[in-house]
């Protein structure tokens, strides 16, 4: 379960402070799918950036499965997430010096699991990459570099995976293949989703929808 | 909690340098370990050759030089603390022939072992094949210079009378490796078996002799076993090193080890410049690296772990490789240059491989992980989102704290405070000046930019844009820049000195004894052979009994320091050239006065200052003079010098004999034997040898000064190629962008090409000025040097400033021009 407490975020300016995210509040219960939709520039990304953790508020507080963030040190912080949450960054996130398959490995090895080889490998497959493993990421396309971090975010087996605009770098075609991948494998593992998008079909295929504007959010009904 | 991560260290190293990560990291750590190594191997092997050389000047590690004969427990002892020893007795004395001919020879009898240090080289016949045969001439055999053979008209197998003692000829002495430092030496060389001696007959109490017990072994016996004997050593009884054998070679060995010391500090500058270049870019790439791990959980830890233990086995890595290297490098110089250096390897230590290994393992510390640990433990999100720039995980104190740790590396290195001072000072002022100066001149740069055509203007808006990074980059090429200006500077100084110190045809011949009968006949005779004549100097012996009344100690056993000296006294009107005058003045030309003028280490050995009354006796006279000026003389001028010189007028009731100098050419040796027939109470010394030796030296030391100057400069050349990496891949994305949005090769090359340029000029310009404050302070403070301005440096480093990093910069990015925009952009 996700919830998030009358949160801000403002970042200091030139000529003063500028509000991104102004008191916002939520639940999202285990294995829900939700897609935060919005105009650029409208604080998505920031909103989903603390959810997961990846940053601090400036007031309010994340909680996750009941474990308030705001108690939390950057380092603890970061054992939350290797342990219950999965990112997929827009701008896919790779590292340039590892292959595919050892993209997909580094959270897996991270947090000291065995096996990690095999289970990257499945899910490399899984995304339909079974014969690229051993391409570093600037010898793939956009699209199969989005499914390598995709693979890498469940890899891991995740109870939340969080999604910034998943299909934001790509064309319509691969974004719906990206899309379909997402999903289905949502679907099998039974993860909560939360994902951040301006693309209307991707945000269709949600159960909840919200819609953020100017730092405030708002359910859709 | 987090579990325990199953990936190491080792396992990220090798994934990043499969992905082609470390290449640059790992070359610039090679490069820097292997040529500090290489450089420091060098030079440490050189200096132990240089040095070992300059002991066969000693033809020992240590002389006990006396003038009277030497007590048998000196040398007992010696031999039992496990010392090598020889022992030389240097007098002049008639030798004669059964056709009693008669020739004064400098007759120096040896024992068995000598020469403990390089060679005794001998021929059978006068002129014939050189062998070393480690042999010295058996009992009642004599060798002969080539020279006495003419002279006394004898061949190999003849007979030649030393006293009493008849020797037979069995062979020629070419060459002694002590014959500079223990020329007792007025006449040609006789070569005999110390054994001898007794049976000659010519040895008397008070004879004029000079005994030598030469030493050989480790230092600190050699150092035990003078401080044993130091205590009772009288007036005429000294012990000699290799520094005070000969000075002139002393001190060029000096000035070299100086520079080689400094070139070696040079060369850890600049690697630590190198490695702090690419350790940064290596952060800067992998500052995303660290924020992805944190979001997919890594802890702090762990990131500590993974990149410090991966940081540290590179560090390793790259240090035992540079070892390797570095220690190749120093053998394949060796190799490359021995016959003209001339010496063979000496030790190397172990000295060097630390200094590399500390160099590498120093700078990734300083430069590499400090952003990385700092992105550690910032929010990932910020990172990725660029709210804290990736650059910025530099701080000033990093820069700060690796500096500092590199000048501690370079002063432990030189060992030498005010040489690193001076290094320092220059560097202070390139960086300190330079940031302020970067920032107003790229400035001026956009304003100028303006006014210009389109690729100036992209070029220094380029420029402009980028202030702060360039600035950084431009400090970084000054420094390497100046490094290298430095050292071009105090080369040339110290070559320069060395040739103005013996220039060709320097006197390479004195002549004693010149009766005042023969000042003149003399004078003609060397202008009819077309030999200059020099100055003729008056000559009287006389001793310093007492200083302000107060009579000094006659010798060393009454423990006394200030003693009783008798020196060779001269008179002259005028400051004779080659001294200086450090108190008092110098008199008027026909001053009556009853003064005096003394060098200043004769004056400090009497115990006399400025103003002193000395009592001096000159034959069965005494007379008192006051001290009125205290000089210093240039001993290594090799022209006459005197400790002692009075005005004109009060030598003259005095009789005197004349000294002079003058250059005789090798080929016209044979004009000696003419003129000691002609004016046969003359007496010559030789110091044709000495001057050779001094020339071979320094042409040595010259050679390898050349060398060192080679490779740093090649050093330097790399500082430069990794700063010109260090923003290459900036620079490449907007080039790429450019590109994209159709900007044609032209407008690219050239805004890329005048933006290195202005930054190498204004880098050369910041460089000049550093190297100026640098080469000043190394050869007024550091390296007893002249200081010599050097106009030529202003426009070597502007020019070399604007075409090298030009032309690095141009073919470092002629890939934005050359590979597709898109392939660029997704590469860096």
């Amino acid at each position: 379960m996700i919830k998030a407490i009358n949160l801000q975020k403002s970042v200091p300016v030139a000529d003063g402070t500028l509000e991104i995210l102004r008191g916002i509040s939520f639940e999202i219960k285990r294995g829900e799918t939700a897609a935060i939709v919005g105009a650029s520039g409208s604080g998505k990304s920031t909103l989903l950036g603390l959810l997961a953790g990846l940053d601090t508020a400036s007031q309010g507080d994340v909680e996750i499965d009941g474990q308030p963030l705001i108690a939390l040190d950057e380092d603890a912080r970061a054992a939350l997430r290797g342990e219950k949450v999965g990112f997929v960054f827009q701008s896919f996130q790779l590292l340039p010096a590892l292959t595919a398959l050892e993209n997909v490995m580094l959270p897996l090895e991270l947090a000291g699991q065995s096996g990690a080889l095999q289970r990257a490998r499945d899910y490399l497959e899984r995304v339909g990459l079974g014969a690229r493993l051993d391409h570093y990421p600037t010898m793939l396309s956009g699209g199969e570099q989005q499914r390598v971090a995709i693979a890498r975010a469940f890899a891991a087996s995740p109870a939340i995976l969080f999604a910034d605009e998943p299909t934001g770098n790509l064309d319509t075609n691969t974004g719906n293949k990206i899309i379909e991948l997402l999903f289905e494998l949502n679907q099998s593992e039974g993860t909560t989703l939360v994902l951040v998008t301006h693309d209307e079909r991707l945000a269709a295929r949600c159960r909840r929808r919200f819609l953020m504007d100017s730092g405030t959010l708002e359910e859709a009904s | 909690m987090a579990a325990r991560s199953s990936m190491s260290p080792l396992v990220l190293l090798l994934r990043d340098w499969r992905g082609g990560e470390l290449g640059v990291l790992l070359a610039a750590l090679l490069l820097a370990v292997s040529v500090v190594v290489g450089i420091s191997a060098f030079v440490s092997s050189l200096q132990s050759a240089l040095v070992s050389e300059s002991k066969q000047f000693l033809a020992a590690d240590s002389v006990v030089r006396s003038g009277r004969a030497l007590p048998v427990e000196w040398r007992q002892r010696a031999v039992s603390e496990g010392l090598a020893t020889a022992v030389t007795l240097g007098f002049p004395s008639m030798a004669m022939t059964d056709q009693d001919e008669l020739y004064l020879a400098s007759i120096k009898a040896v024992t068995e072992g000598y020469p403990l240090r390089g060679q005794l080289r001998f021929s059978r016949e006068p002129y014939g094949q050189v062998t070393s045969t480690g042999a010295i001439p058996a009992p009642g055999e004599a060798w002969l210079a080539p020279r006495l053979f003419a002279l006394l008209k004898v061949a190999p197998g003849d007979r030649v009378w030393v006293g009493d003692k008849p020797l037979t000829i069995t062979g020629t002495v070419r060459s002694e490796p002590d014959a500079t430092s223990a020329s007792f030496g007025y006449g040609p060389r006789l070569l005999m078996n110390l054994d001898d001696i007794p049976a000659t007959g010519v040895i008397q109490p008070g004879s004029r002799v000079t005994w030598r017990l030469l030493l050989g072994g480790e230092d600190a016996v050699l150092q035990e076993f003078a401080e044993w004997l130091r205590p009772q050593l009288i007036q005429g009884q000294r012990i000699q090193g290799v520094e005070d054998g000969q000075p002139t070679i002393a001190r060029t060995l000096d000035r070299a080890q100086g520079f080689l010391l400094l070139a070696g500090s040079l060369g850890v500058v600049l690697a630590a410049a190198a490695i702090a270049l690419a350790a940064r870019r290596f952060s800067v790439r992998h500052t995303d690296h660290v924020a992805v791990m944190k979001s997919l959980g890594s802890s702090r830890q762990q990131i500590a772990r993974l990149y410090g233990g991966s940081l540290l086995l590179l560090g390793l890595l790259a240090t035992c490789l540079g070892w390797a290297l570095g220690w190749l490098i120093q053998a394949v110089f060796f190799r490359l240059f021995a016959e003209q250096l001339g010496v063979a390897p000496g030790q190397v230590g172990y000295e060097p491989f630390l200094i590399g290994g500390a160099t590498a393992l120093v700078c990734l510390g300083f430069f590499a992980w400090p952003p990385l640990e700092r992105r550690a433990r910032v929010p990932p999100m910020r990172v990725l989102r660029r709210e804290v720039d990736a650059d910025q995980g530099q701080r000033r104190g990093d820069y700060a704290r690796g500096a500092i740790s590199v000048f501690g590396l370079m002063w432990w290195y030189s060992g030498d405070l005010k040489l690193t001072g001076s290094v320092v000072a220059g560097l202070l002022l390139t960086v300190g000046l330079g940031f302020l100066l970067a920032q107003l001149l790229l400035g001026s740069g956009r304003a100028l930019g303006s006014a210009a055509g389109s690729v100036w203007r992209l070029g220094l808006a380029n420029l402009r844009r980028r202030s702060s990074a360039n600035a950084l980059q431009m400090v970084i090429f000054a420094i390497a820049i100046m490094l290298m200006l430095v050292l071009v500077i105090i080369r040339t100084a110290l070559i320069e000195q060395w040739q103005a110190q013996l220039p060709e045809g320097t006197p390479n011949h004195f002549m004693l004894n010149i009766a005042p009968g023969d000042q003149d006949p003399l004078a003609s005779f060397l202008q009819n052979q077309g030999i200059e004549p020099q100055p003729q100097f008056p000559m009287t012996r006389g001793r310093i009994m007492a200083v302000n009344g107060t009579v000094l100690a006659e010798d060393r056993s009454s423990g006394e320091e200030r003693r009783q000296r008798e020196a060779n006294f001269t008179h002259s009107a005028e400051l004779p050239a080659a001294n200086i005058l450090l108190e008092g003045t110098w008199w008027s030309v026909d001053t009556a006065e009853e003064v005096v003028s003394l060098e200043q280490e004769f004056a400090r050995g009497v115990g006399a200052e400025l103003g002193d009354v000395l009592t001096i006796r000159v034959g069965a006279d005494e007379f008192e003079a006051r001290v009125a000026s205290i000089r210093e003389s240039d001993w290594q001028s090799m022209k006459p010098n005197f400790f002692v010189i009075f005005p004109p007028a009060m030598l003259e009731r005095f009789p005197k004999t004349y000294l002079t100098s003058f250059f005789l050419p090798p080929e016209e040796k044979a004009l000696l034997n003419s003129l000691l027939k002609q004016f046969p109470t003359v007496t010559v010394i030789e110091l044709d040898i000495v001057i050779g030796e001094v020339r071979t030296i320094v042409e040595r030391v010259g050679q390898a000064i050349e060398l060192v100057l080679a490779v740093i400069l090649l050093a330097g050349a790399l500082v430069l190629v990794a700063g010109v990496q260090a923003s290459v891949d900036i620079r490449l994305r907007e080039s790429a962008l450019l590109r994209a949005m159709g900007a044609g090769r032209g407008l690219l090359l050239g805004s890329l090409v005048i933006e290195f340029a202005v930054l190498g000029g204004f880098a050369g310009l910041l460089a000049v000025l550093g190297a100026e404050v640098a080469a000043w302070a190394l050869q007024t403070q550091a390296l007893d040097l002249d200081y010599q301005a050097t106009p030529l440096v202003w426009p070597l480093g502007i020019v070399a400033g604007v075409l090298v990093i030009g032309v690095l910069g141009l073919l470092s990015c002629r890939r934005a021009v050359v590979v597709p925009p898109l392939v660029v952009l997704r590469e860096v």
